[in-house]
C-alpha cells in the first residue's frame, strides 16, 4: 500500500521557524527583564540618585538591549551587558543635567544645588547621605561601578568581577582604593556631625 | 589626635574591616587617642557603607517593568505594522494609477464623438459600401463583463469597422443591458447624421451632369381697377 506523507512547503516552514525563533527570543527577553530589570535600574539609581531619572534610564537600557539582543552572542553575559549600559546612559545623563545646571546658574545666578530629587528621595537622605552622594560622584567612573555592584544585595566579588570582565583582585582593588577615597572626602562631615 | 605613626595602619585596618593585629593590636591596647581615631574611623567606613547600601538597593518602583513591556510592545509594533503600509501604499499607488487611467479613458471617450468628424471623412465611403457590416459590428456588444456584472455591459462602438485602429480609439461605454441595444442604435443614427454632409462632398463634380435651369414662366398680370370690380 502506498504510503503517502504531507509535505510542508520549505517556505512556510522556513517561515514557521523564523516565528518560533522569534517568539523563542521574546520570552526569554521578558524572563531577562524581570531578572535584570531591578539590577538596571540600580546601577542608575546609584549613579543618578533620582528615582525618576533612574526609571527612565533603566527603560532606556532594557529598551536598547532588546534591540541589540539577537546580536549578542553569549546570553549569560546579558546581565553584564545591561549593567554597563545603564551605567554608561546614567553618567551620560547626569553630564547632561549637570551641563543643563551649569546653564541655569549662568542665566539666574542662584546658589549651589543637588540634582531636583523626589519627595522620597527627599526624606531618605540625610546630611549625611547628600555629602556621600557628592563624595560618590567624584569617584572616578570605574571605582564608582565597582562600589556600587559591591553595595547591592547578592553581589559577591567573583559576580562583580564577571559583570565587569576583569579579575576578582581587581575588583577587590577598585573597592578598596573607592571606599578609602570616600572616607577621605567624608572625614571631615562626620568629625563635624559628631562634634555637634 | 591619634600618633601619626600608626594613623595610615589605623586607616587600612578600619578600611579593610578586619581586626588589627600585631604591633597597632599592642598600641591600640596602650594608646586610648588611637583607639579613639581607630573607633571614629570603623564608624566612618560603617557610615559609608550604610549610604552605600542605601543608595545601591533602592526599592524599585512597580511602574518600571509594566513600563519596559509597554515599551517594548510599542517598539514591537511599528515594525511589524511597517510591513503593512508598504502593501497598502503599494496598493492605494496602484489603485491612484487604475482610477487616474480610468478617468482618462472616459474623458476621452466623452470628447470623441465631436473629434470623430475628421477622422469620420476619410472613411465615409467605407461606411456607404458596407454599411451592413458596420452594423453588425456595431451592434455586437463586448460582453466579456456582462456575465460577472449583471447590472452593465461593456458596449464598443467602432469608429471605423475596416481600419485596424488602436483599442483605446474604440469608446466603450458602460451601459446596463436592456439599453445596450438602445444605445448602439442612438450611435448609429448619430454616426449617419453626422456623415451626410460628408457623403455628400465625396461625389465627383466631374462626372455629374451640367445644370440645367428652365426659365421661369410668369403669366401676365391682370391688372383691375377697384371702382370696375365694384361696378361689377
Amino acid at each position: 500500500m502506498q504510503e503517502l506523507v504531507l509535505i510542508q512547503p520549505s517556505g512556510t516552514l522556513g517561515k514557521e521557524s523564523a516565528r518560533e525563533a522569534q517568539a523563542d527570543a521574546s520570552r526569554e527577553f521578558e524572563a531577562r527583564i524581570a531578572e535584570c530589570g531591578p539590577l538596571a535600574y540600580r546601577v542608575a539609581r546609584g549613579v543618578l540618585r533620582n528615582s525618576a531619572d533612574a526609571e527612565d534610564v533603566a527603560q532606556e537600557a532594557l529598551l536598547r538591549a532588546y534591540r541589540s539582543f539577537d546580536r549578542l552572542r553569549d546570553r549569560n553575559r546579558f546581565r553584564a551587558w545591561l549593567v554597563r549600559i545603564s551605567f554608561r546612559l546614567a553618567l551620560d545623563r547626569l553630564r547632561s543635567a549637570k551641563r543643563r545646571e551649569q546653564r541655569d546658574v549662568l542665566w539666574s545666578q542662584p546658589a549651589h544645588q543637588p540634582p531636583t530629587a523626589t519627595a522620597e528621595d527627599l526624606a531618605a537622605s540625610s546630611e549625611f547621605q547628600a555629602h556621600l552622594d557628592r563624595a560618590l560622584e567624584e569617584l572616578p567612573e570605574k571605582l564608582r561601578l565597582a562600589l556600587l555592584l559591591a553595595a547591592m544585595e547578592g553581589h559577591t566579588i567573583d559576580e562583580i568581577a564577571s559583570l565587569l570582565g576583569i579579575p576578582a583582585g581587581t575588583v577587590k582593588s577598585r573597592i578598596f582604593v573607592a571606599r578609602k577615597q570616600l572616607a577621605e572626602k567624608l572625614r571631615c562631615h562626620v568629625n563635624i556631625t559628631k562634634t555637634r | 589626635m591619634p600618633c601619626e605613626h600608626y594613623q595610615n595602619a589605623l586607616i587600612e585596618a578600619a578600611a579593610t574591616g578586619f581586626e588589627p593585629k600585631g604591633e597597632l593590636r599592642a598600641h591600640l591596647a596602650a594608646c586610648a587617642a588611637c583607639r579613639t581615631a581607630f573607633a571614629q574611623e570603623q564608624s566612618l567606613f560603617f557610615s559609608v557603607d550604610e549610604g552605600l547600601r542605601a543608595v545601591a538597593n533602592p526599592e524599585v518602583p512597580a511602574s518600571l517593568l509594566p513600563r519596559v513591556r509597554a515599551r517594548l510592545a510599542d517598539e514591537a509594533a511599528p515594525i511589524r505594522s511597517r510591513r503593512f503600509p508598504t502593501f497598502v501604499l503599494a496598493g492605494a499607488a496602484v489603485m491612484v494609477v487604475a482610477l487616474l487611467a480610468a478617468r482618462t479613458a472616459w474623458h476621452t471617450n466623452v470628447e470623441q464623438p465631436p473629434s470623430n468628424t475628421a477622422s469620420d471623412s476619410t472613411t465615409s465611403s467605407a461606411v456607404r459600401q458596407q454599411p451592413q457590416a458596420q452594423n453588425s459590428n456595431a451592434a455586437t456588444p463586448v460582453t466579456g463583463n456582462s456575465g460577472a456584472h449583471p447590472q452593465v455591459a461593456a458596449t464598443r462602438i467602432p469608429a471605423h469597422p475596416a481600419s485596424p485602429a488602436p483599442r483605446d480609439s474604440m469608446p466603450e461605454v458602460l451601459v446596463p443591458p436592456d439599453q445596450e441595444v438602445l444605445l448602439v442604435s442612438y450611435a448609429e443614427q448619430w454616426r449617419q447624421r453626422k456623415r451626410l454632409p460628408l457623403v455628400a462632398a465625396d461625389f465627383d463634380v466631374t462626372n455629374l451632369s451640367p445644370l440645367q435651369i428652365t426659365p421661369i414662366q410668369i403669366s401676365q398680370l391682370d391688372v383691375k381697377l377697384m371702382a370696375e370690380e365694384q361696378a361689377q
